[in-house]
C-alpha cells in the first residue's frame, strides 16, 4: 500500500464519517447499531467497505424522502441486516473451514 | 508460546502491530477487554493465525466504534467474553450468540429511538 | 391482508424482477408499486436488500442518475441474465400454482 492509498483511504474515511454525522439522529442511531452488529457477525463484505457505503446511500435517500428510519427499514432491523448479507460468507465461516481443512 | 510465535509471516506481524497501535488509543477498560479478547481467541489462533486476523479486526472496530459512542464496555460485550469470542470465531454456541446479537440490535434500536421520541 | 411476509418471502424477488423488467426504475418507485399492488407491508429496506442481491448476482444493469432533490438515484434495468431469471421465476411460479390449485380442487 503506497502513501497515496493511505491518504486516499483517510480522505475517504473522513468523508464517510462526515456523511454519517450529517444524518438525522434516528438514522445515525440505527446506522451505528447496524455497524456494531456487522462487526460481530463479520461478513466478508466488510473488507471492501461497499456494505456500509450502500447502506449510507440508501439512508440518505430515505432522509431526502422525509421518511423515519424504521419506516424505511422496517421494525426488524436485524432481519434487514441478515437480508443484506444473505448468502455471503463470514470470516468465522472461513476460519472454521480452515480448521476443518487441517483435520 | 504466545500469539506472536504462532502467527507466521512478516505481513501478519505488521498487521498485528497495527492492531496493537490502534488498541492503545482505546480507553483503559476497553484496553482491558481487548486483551481479554486476545486471550480468549488465542486457542483459536494457534491453528491458523491468518484467518483469525479479520475476526480480530472486526472485534477491534467494534471496540473503537463503541468507545467513540461512549458505551460502557459491559453493554458491548456482555458478561461472557469467552462465549462472545467463541461466537466471533464461529465456534461452539455461535448460532445462539448470533440470535442474541440480533435481539440486542433490535432491542437497542427500539430503546434508543424511543428515548429520542419521548 | 395481514401476515403475508413469510409467504411472500420467496416470491418477492420475482415480483421485483417483473417490475424492473417492464421499465427502468429506481428503488423507491419499486416499493411504491408493490405497496399499490396491495403488498402494504413491504418497506424500502426489503426492496433494497433484494436489489443488492440482484446486482451482486449480475442480473441487473444499474445507472446512477441525479434526482430533483436529494442524492442521485440508482436506476435498475434487467440484463440478459436477469430476463432469463425472470422467465425461470414465472416457470417455477406456474409449476407451484398449478399443483396447489390441483390440491385445492381435490380437497374441496
Amino acid at each position: 500500500m503506497g502513501i497515496k492509498d493511505i491518504i486516499d483511504g483517510k480522505k475517504y474515511w473522513r468523508a464517510h464519517v462526515a456523511r454519517i454525522k450529517a444524518l438525522p439522529r434516528d438514522y445515525r442511531i440505527v446506522y451505528n447499531e447496524i455497524q456494531r452488529y456487522f462487526f460481530k457477525v463479520g461478513p466478508v463484505e466488510l473488507l471492501d467497505g461497499s456494505l456500509f457505503e450502500g447502506i449510507l446511500d440508501f439512508f440518505e435517500e430515505g432522509v431526502a424522502a422525509g421518511k423515519g428510519v424504521l419506516e424505511l427499514v422496517g421494525n426488524d432491523v436485524a432481519a434487514f441486516c441478515d437480508d443484506l448479507i444473505k448468502g455471503s460468507r463470514t470470516f468465522a465461516d472461513i476460519y472454521q473451514e480452515s480448521l476443518n481443512a487441517r483435520k | 508460546m504466545n500469539f506472536w510465535e504462532t502467527i507466521t509471516g512478516s505481513d501478519l506481524t505488521r498487521e498485528w502491530k497495527a492492531f496493537e497501535a490502534r488498541a492503545t488509543k482505546l480507553p483503559a477498560d476497553y484496553q482491558a477487554a481487548w486483551s481479554q479478547i486476545k486471550t480468549h481467541l488465542f486457542p483459536y489462533g494457534g491453528f491458523s493465525g491468518r484467518n483469525l486476523m479479520p475476526i480480530l479486526d472486526g472485534a477491534l472496530r467494534l471496540l473503537e466504534e463503541s468507545a467513540s459512542d461512549e458505551l460502557g464496555i459491559h453493554e458491548v460485550l456482555g458478561d461472557d467474553i469467552a462465549g462472545f469470542c467463541a461466537a466471533l470465531a464461529g465456534g461452539h454456541g455461535a448460532r445462539t450468540y448470533r440470535d442474541r446479537w440480533r435481539e440486542q440490535l433490535n432491542g437497542t434500536v427500539a430503546r434508543k429511538l424511543s428515548r429520542l421520541g419521548g | 391482508m395481514d401476515d403475508l411476509t413469510e409467504m411472500l418471502k420467496g416470491t418477492l424477488e420475482g415480483c421485483v424482477l417483473q417490475i424492473i423488467g417492464s421499465e427502468e426504475i429506481y428503488g423507491y418507485a419499486i416499493t411504491r408499486r408493490l405497496n399499490e399492488l396491495g403488498f402494504v407491508d413491504v418497506v424500502e429496506g426489503t426492496v433494497y436488500t433484494i436489489l443488492l442481491r440482484l446486482e451482486k448476482n449480475g442480473l441487473v444493469q444499474v445507472t446512477k442518475r441525479p434526482s430533483g432533490q436529494g442524492p442521485p438515484r440508482k436506476f435498475y434495468r434487467l440484463n440478459d441474465a436477469g430476463r432469463k431469471e425472470l422467465k425461470a421465476f414465472w416457470a417455477k411460479w406456474e409449476y407451484i400454482s398449478i399443483r396447489i390449485d390441483k390440491l385445492r380442487e381435490g380437497g374441496e
